[in-house]
């Protein structure tokens, strides 16, 4: 449920977790990034930092400046000011992401796992069988048949959490047990109801379906993209993934190394929650792509 | 500048708070864990108690200075000697060019600071010289000092033989035992009462699998409320389990059985539970234990533990210094 006071619990000296609610539910997350949009722009003295994610927003303040009491009855503030849920619009440019679905990496990857630390299937195999699909094409249809919305970022520079807007591309996926100690950068990774784009070569525990030579994150700042920020993604973005053949992926990776790829953005697309409710509305459940 | 010899184990830049405002985006603070020992350092020397300096774990480098400085050693003892020479804790000293300090083991403590006057001169990455080592980013090319690698040191005019008054020290416990504050939440209502008592008077071992990402705890079973239970699917089935959510500095963070205090380095959000807080007045503790050292926790007010936190903020000051 959506609470209708949120939920203010302390974490030590200098942190407070905010819950608004106690579910993975669209319109819970849409209320939490538009709360962190308001309480951002209400520049509180003393309040240092915003970690929203699916549900909730951690907080850190800074209580020489403000107190605890103090904080947590702005933030009350803010909260109170929402007003209707329905009449939100937020800013939401689309991200274009190509994918070889099912490709060598991926199954390197796989391959290395299996070698050294335990046998698995295949997870292209695994995700056709648990979520009931034709095979490798309908797996890269479904994945690539919807608009993502970015829930949460984080967890390792980056990293954003990307669950499905379309209900009827959304999947299911166990986790690695146990996770995998590497995953190739640009890795596409399924986890829970939750794809992401891994960021850097970091260990990881998602299903692996795909690779994009585009990269998410830059420490260096070299690509266009990443001149004024080093993570491409933030919540309440929107991804749409795009599959290619190997042909078109060699071309775009080469572009990535000599420093010239231009990410492809729609950066002036909105998002009207009361216009997406009316389109699930509409929508035949049963129709799969 | 001065070269490295030798890196010690994992021997960082850091500076103190560490990086701000880049949370959200998946960068943790970082800085020194023991920040009250890393403050008292750059005070010796004449730098802002934030400036960037050295933290050495477990293990100390070897270094050579190519150019006179002044610099200081606090926190616990690596057993540092310059050219031979026994160099004293928590006080200022003075080297000449082509003089080796050289740094072993820890035989107090877990971590020493080393500072240098002018501050260890990096550029900042996100408005920080700290270093993420799991980020690659910060401090020397984002990662521990290098065998025959250089560390730029900026123009400072310390001087050497200040040192600090006896009572400002960081009170070191000599059995091995430490008494670690802690705040409950925010998801302390996820442990049963049975839980919670056991958390609050049992003794933990902190584990050897320990990092500046996490300290593993280890202890005694945790139960839980129904809270943990009986909840929706999404959550996640073991009772730790919860929707994904952002993770304090400092959260005990409850996977499976296994609670890890989340550090400096943490990982920034997951889907486990955070039943108890560290909070900021005890880290100089986690960063002076060692493996295998045992934990007792406890229970203090919010209002407390800001209390003691500028308690030792106001130690952190000329006050504390006497010319030796």
């Amino acid at each position: 449920m959506i609470y209708d006071k949120p939920k203010f619990l302390p974490g030590g000296d200098r942190f407070i977790e905010m819950e608004l609610g106690d579910e993975l539910n669209f319109d819970l997350n849409f209320l939490v990034h538009a709360l962190t949009a308001k309480i951002r722009e209400a520049e509180i003295q003393g309040l240092i930092e915003l970690l929203p994610n699916m549900a909730s927003i951690v907080i850190s303040y800074d209580p020489d400046t403000i107190s605890y009491a103090d904080i947590k009855a702005e933030i009350l503030t803010h909260h109170l000011a929402m007003g209707s849920l329905e009449d939100m619009e937020l800013l939401s440019p689309i991200y274009y992401i190509p994918v070889l679905y099912c490709d060598h990496v991926t199954r390197a990857c796989w391959e290395d796992y299996c070698a050294k630390i335990t046998e698995k299937e295949y997870d292209p195999d695994l995700m056709v069988r648990l979520n009931d699909l034709d095979g490798y094409d309908q797996l890269a249809r479904i994945h690539s048949g919807t608009e993502y919305w970015v829930a949460a970022l984080g967890f390792y520079p980056g990293l954003a959490s990307l669950i499905a807007l379309d209900p009827r591309c959304r999947m299911t996926a166990p986790k690695y047990n146990p996770p995998r100690t590497w995953t190739p950068k640009g890795t596409i990774g399924y986890g829970g109801s939750v794809t992401c784009v891994y960021p850097a070569q970091t260990p990881g525990g998602y299903q692996i379906i795909g690779h994009t030579p585009v990269p998410v994150c830059d420490i260096a700042q070299t690509l266009p993209a990443f001149k004024d920020d080093l993570a491409l993604l933030r919540p309440g973005d929107r991804v749409r993934f795009f599959p290619v053949e190997r042909e078109e992926y060699d071309y775009v990776e080469r572009r990535v190394e000599a420093g010239n790829y231009v990410h492809n953005v729609a950066s002036y697309a909105k998002f009207s929650i009361r216009d997406y409710h009316k389109w699930l509305d509409g929508l035949e459940m049963k129709e799969r792509f | 500048m001065i070269e490295v010899l030798k890196t010690g184990l994992e021997t960082c830049v850091q500076d103190f708070p560490g990086r701000k405002g880049a949370f959200g985006m998946g960068f943790p603070p970082s800085g020194p864990i023991d920040h009250w020992s890393f403050r008292l350092a750059n005070l010796l020397v004449g730098n802002e108690p934030g400036d960037a300096a050295l933290e050495c774990q477990f293990i100390g480098p070897a270094l050579k200075f190519k150019a006179p400085a002044i610099f200081a050693l606090t926190g616990g003892d690596m057993q540092a000697k310059l050219d031979g020479e026994y160099v004293p804790l928590w006080q200022s000293v003075a080297a000449g060019a082509g003089q080796k300090l050289e740094m072993g083991p820890a035989l107090t403590g877990a971590r020493c600071y080393i500072s240098f006057a002018g501050g260890v001169d990096v550029p900042p990455f996100l408005g920080s010289r700290s270093t993420f080592v799991l980020g690659k980013c910060g401090g020397i090319d984002g990662a521990p000092l290098a065998v025959g690698g250089e560390i730029p040191v900026g123009v400072g005019e310390g001087i050497s033989g200040r040192r600090i008054k006896r009572k400002c020290l960081p009170p070191l416990p000599n059995n091995g035992k430490w008494l670690i504050e802690v705040c409950a939440g925010p998801n302390d209502d996820w442990i049963d009462k049975a839980g919670q008592k056991r958390f609050l008077e049992s003794m933990w071992k902190l584990s050897p699998k320990s990092n500046r990402v996490g300290f593993r705890l280890e202890g005694p079973k945790w139960t839980f409320t129904r809270k943990a239970i009986d909840k929706a699917p999404e959550n996640g089935s073991d009772p730790s389990n919860t929707i994904d959510h952002g993770y304090p500095i400092g959260a005990i963070n409850l996977g499976g059985q296994t609670p890890i205090i989340l550090l400096n380095d943490t990982l920034t959000l997951g889907g486990f539970i955070n039943p108890y807080t560290v909070p900021s007045c005890a880290f100089w503790k986690l960063g002076q234990s060692r493996p295998n050292e045992i934990y007792e926790f406890e229970l203090i007010s919010i209002e407390e533990a800001q209390a003691r936190k500028r308690a030792i903020n106001a130690t952190c000051s000329e006050d504390s210094i006497e010319l030796a």
